[in-house]
């Protein structure tokens, strides 16, 4: 499980996730992600292409931290690899239709700051 | 013949079958959830499953599991947790065997809090990021990740069921 970061810009942060999203796995990133969240930039990329499960107890990290981005009026979104296991888990609860996702960073990124 | 036993008079070099079940005994823990899913998926794929059923099946073990850990109370936390996967043809409920078919079920057992899932009403999802809680999504995806769900408490232990179907044709 790691989690990193680069700051793109002075209105752009990515966070890159990989490993599993289950409850050991979210226990040992969801303070960090709280924290990369709460820089002062507008737009917030989370890229989730290396994440291989993503459980609730990750959606439920997703939803806080977009939570925290939105109410500094800022915007977070997903990246997510088309087909997989972790796009169904977001279209399973709906969170898909609440956090935006894109299939590429470059889109992503686009979307963050717009 | 006790179950999970081969027969001892198979033919000398032919490929044993796999039994149609699978079991395993678990704590009530996250890295212990961890281990059921990966012997969950490997499981599967011996018996042939399809990737996407794995990928459903896995989803809700973790889910299940972990609203044991979370609101079973300390009778679940103190007592094994026991897994049961069984695969074979798809069952139409009303008309029996449906050919073409398959379904796996897991069948998870706990000592906990009793706790029926389907008497849970179903969660209206929100509409926006605002109105969104972070709370109640297992039971969400549980519902939206399986083809059937069973319960039934007995002997003081919960006993859930979720399956998956799929069609060989």
């Amino acid at each position: 499980m790691s989690i990193s970061y680069d700051d793109i810009g002075d209105k752009l942060r990515r966070i890159v996730i990989s490993g599993r999203l289950d409850m050991p796995g979210t226990d040992s990133v969801a303070s960090t992600l709280g924290e990369l969240v709460a820089a002062p930039k507008k737009g917030v990329v989370v890229d989730l292409s290396s994440v291989q499960f993503l459980a609730s107890i990750g959606i439920r990290a997703l939803i806080t931290s977009a939570k925290a981005v939105q109410q500094r009026g800022g915007k977070m979104v997903l990246v997510v690899t088309g087909g997989s296991s972790v796009l169904m888990s977001l279209e399973a609860t709906g969170v898909d239709q609440l956090i935006p996702v894109f299939r590429n960073a470059a889109d992503a990124e686009r979307a963050a700051v717009a | 013949m006790p179950r999970g036993q081969q027969s001892p008079d198979r033919p000398a070099g032919e490929r044993p079958a796999l039994p149609g079940f699978d079991e395993l005994t678990i704590g009530a823990n996250g890295a212990e959830a961890r281990r059921a899913s990966v012997w969950l998926a490997t499981a599967c794929r011996q018996r042939n499953v399809p990737q996407a059923q794995v990928e459903r099946l896995t989803l809700c073990l973790e889910e299940v599991l972990a609203n044991v850990i979370v609101h079973g109370g300390s009778t679940a936390l103190s007592a094994p947790i026991s897994l049961l996967l069984e695969v074979g043809p798809g069952q139409d409920r009303e008309h029996g065997h449906e050919k073409g078919s398959g379904q796996a079920s897991v069948t998870v057992s706990d000592a906990g809090i009793a706790f029926n899932p389907l008497f849970v009403p179903k969660k209206i999802l929100p509409a926006t990021l605002g109105e969104a809680s972070a709370g109640g999504l297992g039971l969400v995806m549980i519902r939206r990740c399986s083809d059937w769900l069973d319960y039934r408490h007995e002997d003081g232990r919960n006993h859930l069921t979720f399956g998956a179907r799929w069609d060989l044709r």
